[in-house]
This record gives structure tokens, sequence and C-alpha cells, in this order.
């Protein structure tokens, strides 16, 4: 039995129920990230300290008192952006949006930080005695 | 049931068991990633033989996998247990509520459906409280069942049209 007479066996019903898994798994796999959004967070910096860790699913603009003035960081859409800086260079606004990674201002020693906490646990690389 | 369906359903399950054994030889990218070869035996004995000892089958790979796997009665066990079971009790309740509707693939696919749906609410259930995580692995575990049943239910398609086949060339040889 060749595989043309394996199709021609099939029922109508057969192919419509297989191309509706496959349809629907794939959606599944396309938008089930939307359906449950990464509750992941924002992490801020100042000076090498946690000032305010912020949830990335709300969308809000934040002011950040650095040495130098205030950064004010916006949150819109999953997404983090730096708006204002009182540094020259302006390296951190020039970043834009960041969906995960690091935005980093020196000057200010403000540094935002995204994605998810559970992988950025801090251990320990290697140790020697 | 007579001597003779014993027979016939200790040397399925047999075939079942050794299916499954060399199922679990095979190397997986994905560790619950399975092929469910197995399937293909308890679907011949539901079509050749009907729902009972279809169950009986399934039962009987199921416990002596575990036994000689030393999992008996664990985790994977459990899993084992429940999408085998529902797999084979859906295929027959579909065969017998509509038996023209769906060909030997279509009930392969809907027995590799409900193998992996009953797996993932029974891990929901028992072992991961997480909602996300078993809707997120979800889809694609469905996606990879379906691919695998398809090609269950072509190879049970090929072995049914044979067995038959071969069923007749004996009842004319004897005839003769």
């Amino acid at each position: 039995m060749s595989l043309r007479e394996l199709f021609h066996n099939t029922t109508l019903a057969d192919r419509i129920l297989f191309s509706l898994m496959i349809l629907l798994s794939l959606s599944g796999i396309a938008f089930i990230k939307d359906i449950f959004p990464d509750t992941s967070t924002v992490h801020i910096y100042v000076d090498g300290h946690p000032a305010y860790i912020l949830p990335l699913d709300k969308n809000r603009v934040m002011s950040v008192e650095g040495p130098q003035g205030k950064t004010v960081v916006e949150i819109k859409d999953y997404q983090v952006r730096v708006i204002e800086s009182p540094c020259h260079n302006k390296l951190c606004i020039q970043t834009g949006w960041i969906r995960s990674g690091a935005i980093v201002c020196l000057p200010n020693r403000v540094v935002v930080t995204l994605g998810d906490p559970a992988k950025h646990k801090k251990t320990v690389d290697a140790t020697t005695g | 049931m007579q001597q003779q369906d014993k027979y016939r359903i200790a040397l399925l399950a047999a075939f079942a068991l050794g299916l499954h054994g060399f199922e679990n030889l095979l190397p997986s990218p994905i560790p619950w990633l399975r092929l469910g070869l197995a399937n293909i035996v308890t679907l011949i004995t539901l079509l050749l033989y009907g729902m009972r000892p279809a169950v009986m089958v399934t039962l009987i790979r199921v416990m002596l996998a575990s036994l000689i796997t030393g999992s008996f009665l664990g985790p994977a066990f459990i899993l084992s247990l429940g999408g085998g079971v529902a797999s084979t009790l859906i295929m027959g309740f579909v065969l017998r509520i509509a038996p023209r509707l769906f060909s030997t693939m279509g009930l392969s696919i809907i027995g590799a459906l409900f193998h992996n749906l009953a797996q993932l609410s029974l891990a929901y259930f028992l072992f991961i409280q997480r909602i996300e995580a078993i809707l997120l692995i979800t889809p694609v575990i469905i996606l990879f069942g379906t691919l695998t049943g398809t090609v269950n239910g072509a190879v049970s398609a090929l072995l049914m049209k044979n067995l038959i086949k071969y069923d007749q060339k004996v009842q004319n040889e004897t005839q003769c």
C-alpha cells in the first residue's frame, strides 16, 4: 500500500481533525506568550545600590534621583527606555527601547536592568582555594 | 473471556511491551516527548477485538513496563497509566459511537490527543500546580502528539490491511 493510497483511505473527518490540531497547536505556540505576559520586573540601581523594582506590565514614568540630577525612566508595553538624563553624551537615551538587557547611564550612575529575576540570580561562577 | 482471547491479549500485550521498551531506548530531544509506538498495538487490538481487550492490553503493558523499569507507582507510572487508559477509552468510545467517521489515522490522532491531555491534566493536579507552566507546553506537546499520532495511525492502517489480507489467505487455504 503506497502513501497515496493511505491518504485516500482517510476520511474527511480525519483531514479536518488533523488540520485543526496542527493549526490550533501552532497558533497556541504563537499566541501563548501574549496570553501569559512575562511578569518580569524592571530593576533600577543608583550608584550600585538597588533603588526601585517595578513591574514591567504597568505603564508608568519614573523619575530617579542620581548624583547629577534626575533620570527619567519610562515603562510602556513591556519595554523600557530613558527619556531624560542630565548627562552630556545621552548614551542612555540613545539606547532607546529595550525588551531585555540593561540601560546604563555612567555619569549619573543609574543602571536600569530588565528581565526575569529568576534568570538573574546571583550565583557564584567558581571558587578557588 | 474465552481461552483464545486470553492468548491473544497476552501476545498483543507482549508486542506492546516490546515496543514500549524499544521506545525507551530511543534518544529523545525532550524527556517527555515520546513516540507512542505502543499505541499502534492498542489501536490494532481495539479494531480487531474491541474495547475490553484493548484496555487489558494497555493495563498489562503499563504495569509490566513500570515493574521492569522500576517506576511502579511513581510519577512516570501514574502519567503513563492515565494517558494510556484515557486514550484507549476515548478511541473505543469514538469507534463505538461513529465507526465510519474516522479512519485508523483519525482514531490514532484522537488517541494521541487524549493521551497528551490526560497526562497534562494529571501532571497539573498531582505534580506541577502552575497552570501557566502547563499551558505553555501544551501546544508544543499537542503538535508533536498530532504528528506522531498520524505516523502511528498510518502504520496501524498498513498493519490492519496486511493482517486482513493474511487472514483471508489463511482462510482460503483452509477451504481448499
